[in-house]
Parts: structure tokens; C-alpha cells; sequence
């Protein structure tokens, strides 16, 4: 994903709804013992479907343009391509569901840190020195995840720059993060997060509005049994 | 009765009683008469824009003014910017109680834009403007201090002030004929400099004071052609004023205001005012630039070929520097007309003073689009083209405000065809029968037309034609001929006007809640997701489109071609149309006569089974039946009826509730077409609670900077 379609992302989630509007951001990431895994993310707006599909009829919302649908399917498949040359990175899919207005990106990496690369790139390409605000490590000796989160500071500026308007986009988004592994969880540092039953994932759910301002960390540390 | 007894000594005396009242009356009468600026407005000005002080502050008293958040900040700002200490407006020296006029007149050379305003204390006012840096003539009472670069000048005395800024037309001078004789030149290398005797005495006129002492007789040479149609009426003896620079003689039929004016000018004058007896002023003569040109035949020889090129650069910028110097001896030429001779106003213009109201805070007048279009047509080029707009006349707006309401009225005159085109096109009135449709109790808007589709398609062509005609080009004219011809030749306009009679109305009928799904995601022991489908309420805004229809064959026509192709399903005689990429369900369905469209099924079914609920107000009413242009939007019937959590949490729903309560109903109608008039006004209403609409306006002014 280079900066100006990442920059286009963004807008769109911007753009959605007037006023204000759900919609989720989802997470997934299956850590295997060995080191290796697949990242799902998803982008669900599905609880604004009608909204989104007015502002789709329009050109332009708040001052925003409104990507078109082969546009949007575009960028989509240039972020696909972008990850496919991307270092540890294999299985790249991505699917669009402009009904509901769902679209996901998955993909299977050699090593949980390829994830930061990308991230670290996107943020370079940027040239934002945000340097590493969140990265995630799987030590194979001692089975610990690591996810490293620090609310940037920018991104609240930033935020509160918006117009009011805009900002209420945010209001219902929300964002999960769900972390499984082959072997069962033994402790979790962050007590906003969930053991499942099984014993063998962790949910984080919070509201985009708290990760912008910085009220809900998302940083964990999970050891697994050895 | 008693004047039948005696009639002849009462007559007398209330003959004599009247006359004694109505001197001084009239006398009163001649004084507000004449001290409205309107008077030194010129005849042919193109547009006038009028604030009516006594009108505003009606609406706002001075005090109120100043201790307002607009007159705080006026104040404030004016006084730190020119270091001084504003307490009051009226401290600026205007005369608030008169009418403030902007006009602008335009000539294929020079665009003028001038503002009058009244002057109640010439001190005050000059406190206003003075500075340092800037330096005041005083002519007798007139007083002139010129804008810095020469851009514009002020000129005042003790009842009004003006101010002029004129721009020159650049192509204007793009035509070398014309501006040759205005001593500026097309500069190209290898031209020959036979001419720079000619514009140089031009050159001598210095921006500074350039108005009198240095220009001498060719300031009036080049006398401003914006003066064309603009007769001027000098006194007689103004003429009498010999070529003595000093102007040691007195006038004394003048009036003393403008006798040492006129004394002052006549330095620069004499000429002038021998030519306009001849020749109106704005013929340049030729005898004028030979008698200069010889002046400055020394000059023209003292430029050697070798220096050609360096001084056609230098050529390029001073031929800029000279129009920029031409505008200001024709603006100052402008402004002495003003303030000194006599001219035909504006008053007597006829579409002007039809455009005038009492009544009205401000008002806009524009002598005529089509004029304006071609006023601008040579700076577009070729693509620019005269005669468009055709038929188009004199615009005219006016704002008012009162103790409900904002309202602007606008008007545009035309040529008797076209108004009568449009007569025929407006000549029908809505369907009555849409009117039960309307449900003002719960009406968040509407908006109704109603035209006559078969006169309309008559005279389209025509219209078009006329507008458009000239932009073709001569030699189209008989293809345009032809293709009108062809229209109405394909087109029945008969049938036409059967299937879609012109009249259409679009009502939005309150909000309503439907159950919308959605994806979502379930998870299990394991945080493995699953996507389910939810269902979540959604308020909607139920409309309502209608349009009378006589001949349904072709739309049965479509209905059935749509169900066979599965576009459209029917139910209970409505039909959906089948679009995915509609975010709302779209119904529709004939019944008398009406094509209806909406997207609440109930409501369709209401009207199928004649159960709506018919609650239209009488003022809806008026306003439908009435015009044939009608809008109507009132944010009060949306307040809390969107659920918050759809708004956007409670603080965005609280101020998007406060935002709506504090809208009055806003509308718009057309009026009927009267004599050659076309009008429409726009109204708002104001919330209660507020004074009135001035009051009102600066207090969201106040809001909005907050």
C-alpha cells in the first residue's frame, strides 16, 4: 500500500457516513508454534450499508471525494499486490462485498515481525517518525506474544483538527483485535482483554474513538504454556 | 359644507392655509429630496447596489449597533489598524440615516466602480481617512486624497463622500487604433518610435497630482469615454472660465460650494468645457495631441537606434505605468463630473425606479444581463460572442427585513417575447389533487412546479433560439431554424403533454423507522468468528414524488417491459423497482390520473385505499396552489425526531436538535409573470425570541465567530 492509497483508505473511512455511522474494524491474527501465521483484517460497514450507499451516490461528502466502486477495488488490488512483494509475506487474498459493504485483506506471514515491516514502511513512505508505535514479536523459546501499542500523540492532534462533522464518523466504529494460538494462553498483561473458553485466543474490543485518544492501550504481553 | 356658504373668502384662505403649509413641507421635501445621493448617480450606470441606512437602523439603533459583537469588532479593528479610538460608528462621519449607493458604469475602455456616500460630519469622516502618509487636496469644500499607487481616489465635501476605482480594459487597447489615439501603443520590437511624442504627454501627468497642476490641457483630451450617453450639462458660464491657470476669476452665478472647485479646476478645465459644448465631452481631438506632439518632438529624437531593444523593454512597462495613468486622469475627470456638473441621473432610468421599494434594507439593480454578457464577451475571445442572452433585461433584488422574517425579492425584466413565452409556459396551476398528499403536521419539505408541458415544448425551441441564436453564429441561423423545426416535427407535444402534464410535486411526509439488517460477527469458545445477520432500527425520510399524468399507455408500457425483465415486482398494485444499488426501496403506482413514487410502502398503500391521513395547512395550501414555483423546508418538524444513537452520540444529537429549533420555516415561490417581469422571493423565518431579523442575523454572526 503506498502513502497516496493509504491516504485514500483513510479518506474513505472518513468519507462513509454523514453524521455518524458503525462500522468495525477487525484484526485476526493465528499464531502457529513454529513462528508462522495468517493476519485477517477486515473492514465491516456493513450497519451503514445505507448511508454508505447514499454517500456512494454522491461525488463528493464534506469536502471528501467519493471513491467509486472500481476505484475502490483498485486500490484494493494494488494494496494486495504491494503485499505480495512484501518480505515473509505469502497467501495474499483480498475480497469485496459491495452489498454489504465488507472487504478484507488476508495473508501469511513467515514471521509475526514481517507485519511491523509493513507497517514501518507505510509509516517511512509517510514520512512519519512515529517510529514503531505498535509491532508485534513471537518469541519461539519462550512462547511469548508480543503486541507493542503507544498511542501516537499525533494522531490526536491530528484528530482534534477534524471538523466535528468529521469527527463523529468515529463515533460508533469500533476496532477487535483477536490473537489465537496452538497452545493454550497462561496469562495476558492487559486486563481490558478476553480468554476464550478454550482457553487458546484473545479478544480486545474497543472503541476507535478510545484508541485515538489514547484511552484504551491495546499493548499485550501473552505467554502461552510451555 | 361650509365651503359651499361661502365660497369664495374660504376658499381663498385654505387656499392660502395650503400654500403656507405646503412651502415648508415642500421645502423639507426638497431637502430630503436632494440630499439623497441618488441624484449623482449617473443615468447610465450599469448597476447600483443601495443600503438603506434608515431602513437598518430602524431594525437596529446606533447603540445597539455599536455595543454589538459586528460593531464591537468594526470599532476595535478600525481603530487599531488606524490607531485612533472609535467609540461609535458615528464617529466615521457617515450619514447613517441616508442611503449608502455603490455603482459601477462600464465603456469598451475603462470600468468605473464608485461608491456615494452620505457625510454627515466632514470632520469626522476626515479623521477617518487622514493619515501621515497620505496627503489631502482641498479645492474650496471638496477635499480628494488619492488612494496610494493611484489606484482610486476619495473625494468628499460636506454632504457626501466618493469613491472611485477604475480598471482599464485591456482589450481595449489590444486595438491599436484605439489606443494610439490614447497615446499608448501595442509594443513590439523594431516599432518605431515616431509616435512616443504622442504619449508622452500622457507620461507627463504623475500619479501624485496628477489631476491638476501638471496635466494641463491633455488630461481633458483624453476624455474618459465612460462619459458616451452620459450627457453632461456644464453651466454656461463654467465656459466663460479663461485659459488663466491661476483661475483668478470668479463665477458668480456659481454657487459658492462649487464656485472655488470650479475655480481651482480651471487650471485644468478650459478646454474641457468648450469641447463638451461641441462635441459631449468624449471625442478626443485631434488638433489637442498635434499641438503636444510637437511639445515633445525633442524627446522622440533623442533615442538612438542602438538602444532600440533596451528600450523596448522599457516601452513594455511604461506603456503598463501608462494606462495605469490614463485610468486616473479618467477617474479624476469622473470624479469632477460628480461633483461638479449637472447630469442626467439615474432616477430617470424607468426600470430603475420600477425596482425600487420603500420597504426593502438593500437593493440590487443591474441595467440589463444581456448588456452584461457582452460587457464581458470580447475578454472571452472568440469564445465570447455578442447577442447571447437575448431578450434579457434588467435584474433587479431587494432585501428585506422585519420582526418575522429575512426575505429577498429578485426580478428580471424581458423582452416581450420571452415574457410572453414564459406567460404561456407558467399558465397552469398544480394539480389540486395533490394536494391531499401533503401533511403539514409532519412536512420536513416540499417543493411543487407546475408548467405547461405543451406550451413549454412550443416555445422551448424559440427560447433557445433566442438565447442561444447568436452564439452559433450568423450562418447557423438556418440550421437552427431547421433543428426547432425538427423538434416539433418528432415531438407531439400534444401526446407529450398528455403523459407528463408539467405539474410535479415532491413532499417528504415526516420520518419513519424501519428495520434495516446487517452483517456482523459472532464468536465462539475459540474467537473463531461467525457472520450473522442483525437487524437495527433506521430513520428515514419518507418522499414523496407525484406528477400528473393523463395517457398512461406508455407507462404501462414500461411497467410491463420492467416485469418481465425482473426490474419491478409488483404488490397490491405498487410496484417496487428492483435496484440494488438504491440505498432506500423504491415504490410506485398510478391512481387518478397521479404517477407516484415514494419510498414507504405504507403510504403508497394509504393512498392506494384512500386512507391517508390529509392534513395540509392553509398557508401549504396558498403556497402550492399560488405559485408556480414553490419550496417550503421546516427544520422544526425534524427536531428529536432522529433517534440519537443514529445522530451520533447525545452531544451531536443536542446540538443538531438546537441547530433545527432555531430554523424558521424557509421558503421560496415564483410569482406570476407581471407586465415583463419575471420574480421569485425567498423567505426565511426567524425563531422566536429574537427581535428581529437584523437582530437576529448579527446574533448568529456573534454564534458562528464564537
Amino acid at each position: 500500500m503506498n502513502p497516496k492509497q493509504f491516504y485514500k483508505l483513510l479518506l474513505f473511512i472518513f468519507l462513509i457516513p454523514m453524521l455518524s455511522s458503525c462500522f468495525e474494524v477487525i484484526e485476526e491474527i493465528t499464531m502457529r508454534n513454529n513462528g508462522t501465521g495468517d493476519v485477517i483484517l477486515t473492514i465491516n460497514l456493513s450497519q451503514s450499508k445505507t448511508k454508505v450507499a447514499s454517500v456512494m451516490l454522491l461525488d463528493s461528502v464534506q469536502g471528501y471525494k467519493v471513491p467509486s466502486k472500481q476505484k475502490i477495488q483498485q486500490e484494493l488490488g494494488e494494496a494486495v499486490a504491494y503485499l505480495k512483494k512484501s518480505e515473509g509475506i505469502s497467501n495474499v487474498k483480498s475480497t469485496s462485498d459491495f452489498n454489504n459493504y465488507i472487504a478484507t485483506i488476508s495473508f501469511t506471514f513467515k514471521d509475526v515481525s514481517n507485519i511491523n515491516n509493513i507497517t514501518k514502511n507505510i509509516l517511512a513512505q509517510q514520512k512519519i517518525k512515529a517510529a514503531n508505535t505498535s509491532s508485534y514479536s513471537f518469541n519461539k523459546a519462550t512462547k511469548t506474544f508480543t503486541r507493542k501499542y503507544q498511542a501516537v500523540a499525533t494522531a490526536k492532534t491530528e484528530f482534534n483538527k477534524l471538523k466535528s462533522k468529521d469527527k463523529a464518523v468515529f463515533n460508533g466504529a469500533n476496532y477487535t483485535s483477536i490473537y489465537r494460538f496452538e497452545s493454550p494462553v497462561i496469562s495476558t498483561t492487559n486486563s481490558a482483554s478476553n480468554l476464550s473458553k478454550s482457553k487458546k485466543a484473545v479478544m480486545l474490543k474497543s472503541s476507535i474513538m478510545d484508541l485515538i485518544n489514547g484511552k484504551i492501550n491495546v499493548s499485550n504481553q501473552i505467554q502461552l504454556s510451555k | 359644507m361650509e365651503k359651499l356658504t361661502f365660497p369664495i373668502k374660504y376658499s381663498y384662505l385654505n387656499n392660502m392655509k395650503k400654500i403656507l403649509i405646503a412651502i415648508p413641507l415642500l421645502f423639507l421635501a426638497k431637502l430630503n429630496y436632494a440630499q439623497d445621493l441618488v441624484k449623482k448617480i449617473p443615468a447610465n450606470a450599469f448597476t447600483v447596489a443601495t443600503i438603506k441606512g434608515d431602513n437598518v437602523f430602524k431594525l437596529m439603533f446606533v447603540k445597539d449597533f455599536n455595543e454589538s459583537f459586528v460593531g464591537k469588532k468594526l470599532l476595535t479593528e478600525t481603530s487599531k489598524s488606524l490607531d485612533k479610538n472609535f467609540t461609535s460608528i458615528e464617529d466615521f462621519g457617515i450619514n447613517l440615516e441616508n442611503n449608502m449607493y455603490y455603482f459601477n458604469q462600464l465603456s469598451d475602455s475603462i470600468t468605473y466602480n464608485c461608491f456615494l456616500i452620505p457625510i454627515k460630519d466632514a470632520t469626522k469622516f476626515e479623521n477617518l481617512v487622514n493619515d501621515k502618509d497620505k496627503k489631502i487636496r482641498t479645492d474650496g469644500d471638496v477635499k480628494t486624497m488619492i488612494l496610494p499607487d493611484s489606484t482610486g481616489l476619495i473625494k468628499w465635501n460636506n454632504r457626501m463622500m466618493y469613491f472611485v476605482t477604475g480598471s482599464i480594459r485591456s482589450s481595449f487597447f489590444a486595438d491599436s487604433a484605439k489606443s494610439a489615439k490614447y497615446g499608448i501603443k501595442e509594443i513590439r520590437y523594431q516599432n518605431n518610435y515616431d509616435e512616443t511624442a504622442m504619449v508622452d504627454g500622457v507620461a507627463t501627468v504623475t500619479t501624485d497630482s496628477a489631476m491638476v497642476s501638471t496635466a494641463e490641457p491633455m488630461v481633458e483630451v483624453i476624455a474618459p469615454p465612460a462619459a458616451e450617453g452620459w450627457t453632461v450639462y456644464p453651466p454656461i458660464n463654467k465656459q466663460t472660465i479663461n485659459k488663466s491657470k491661476a483661475g483668478t476669476k470668479k463665477n458668480p452665478k456659481k454657487k459658492a460650494a462649487k464656485k472655488s472647485t470650479a475655480k481651482k479646476k480651471s487650471a485644468v478645465k478650459p478646454k474641457k468645457t468648450t469641447r463638451t459644448r461641441k462635441s459631449d465631452i468624449n471625442v478626443p481631438a485631434d488638433d489637442n495631441f498635434t499641438t503636444t506632439g510637437s511639445e515633445a518632438d525633442s524627446v522622440a529624437t533623442a533615442i538612438s537606434a542602438d538602444d532600440q531593444y533596451d528600450e523596448y523593454q522599457k516601452e513594455r512597462a511604461e506603456q503598463d505605468a501608462r494606462k495605469k495613468q490614463l485610468a486616473f486622469v479618467w477617474m479624476s475627470a469622473q470624479a469632477d463630473k460628480i461633483f461638479n456638473s449637472n447630469y442626467e441621473s439615474i432616477e430617470n432610468n424607468k426600470s430603475y425606479s420600477a425596482s425600487l421599494d420603500n420597504k426593502a434594507i438593500a437593493e440590487l439593480w443591474v441595467s440589463s444581463i444581456q448588456d452584461a454578457y457582452n460587457s464581458i464577451a470580447p475578454e472571452f475571445g472568440t469564445y465570447g460572442r455578442s447577442g447571447i442572452l437575448k431578450g434579457y433585461g434588467s435584474l433587479n433584488a431587494k432585501l428585506y427585513m422585519d420582526k418575522t422574517s429575512f426575505r429577498i425579492s429578485t426580478g428580471l425584466e424581458l423582452a416581450k417575447e420571452q415574457a410572453d413565452a414564459y406567460k404561456k409556459i407558467m399558465n397552469r396551476k398544480l394539480n389540486k389533487k395533490f394536494l391531499k398528499y401533503v401533511n403539514s403536521d409532519k412536512a420536513i419539505g416540499f417543493m411543487g412546479y407546475s408548467i405547461d408541458t405543451k406550451a413549454y415544448l412550443e416555445e422551448f425551441p424559440k427560447l433557445m433560439k433566442q438565447t442561444y441564436g447568436s452564439f452559433l453564429g450568423k450562418n447557423m441561423e438556418e440550421e437552427i431554424e431547421l433543428g426547432t423545426d425538427l423538434f416539433s416535427l418528432l415531438l407531439d407535444e400534444e401526446a407529450v403533454s398528455q403523459v407528463i402534464k408539467g405539474d410535479a410535486l415532491f413532499v417528504i411526509n415526516g420520518l419513519s423507522t424501519k428495520d434495516v439488517t446487517y452483517t456482523t460477527y459472532d464468536y465462539d469458545d475459540d474467537y473463531n468468528r461467525k457472520e450473522v445477520t442483525k437487524t437495527k432500527k433506521e430513520t428515514l425520510p419518507d418522499f414523496l414524488f407525484m406528477f400528473s399524468s393523463e395517457d398512461n399507455r406508455l407507462m404501462n408500457k414500461l411497467i410491463k417491459y420492467g416485469i418481465n425483465k425482473n426490474y419491478v415486482t409488483v404488490n397490491d398494485n405498487i410496484y417496487k423497482i428492483e435496484e440494488k444499488k438504491s440505498p432506500v426501496d423504491i415504490y410506485f403506482m398510478i391512481k387518478d390520473g397521479i404517477v407516484f413514487f415514494g419510498n414507504s410502502f405504507a403510504e403508497l398503500q394509504s393512498i392506494s385505499n384512500n386512507s391517508f391521513n390529509s392534513a395540509i395547512s392553509k398557508t401549504h395550501k396558498n403556497l402550492l396552489a399560488k405559485n408556480n414555483f414553490s419550496f417550503l423546508f421546516n427544520a422544526k418538524n425534524l427536531v428529536g425526531k432522529v433517534p440519537t444513537e443514529e445522530i451520533g452520540g447525545e452531544e451531536t444529537a443536542k446540538k443538531f436538535n438546537e441547530t433545527l429549533g432555531k430554523m424558521g420555516n424557509v421558503y421560496m415561490k415564483s410569482n406570476p409573470v407581471k407586465g415583463n417581469v419575471v420574480s421569485a422571493d425567498i423567505s426565511a423565518e426567524i425563531p422566536n425570541g429574537h427581535e428581529n431579523a437584523l437582530k437576529y442575523l448579527f446574533s448568529l454572526i456573534e454564534n458562528a465567530a464564537k
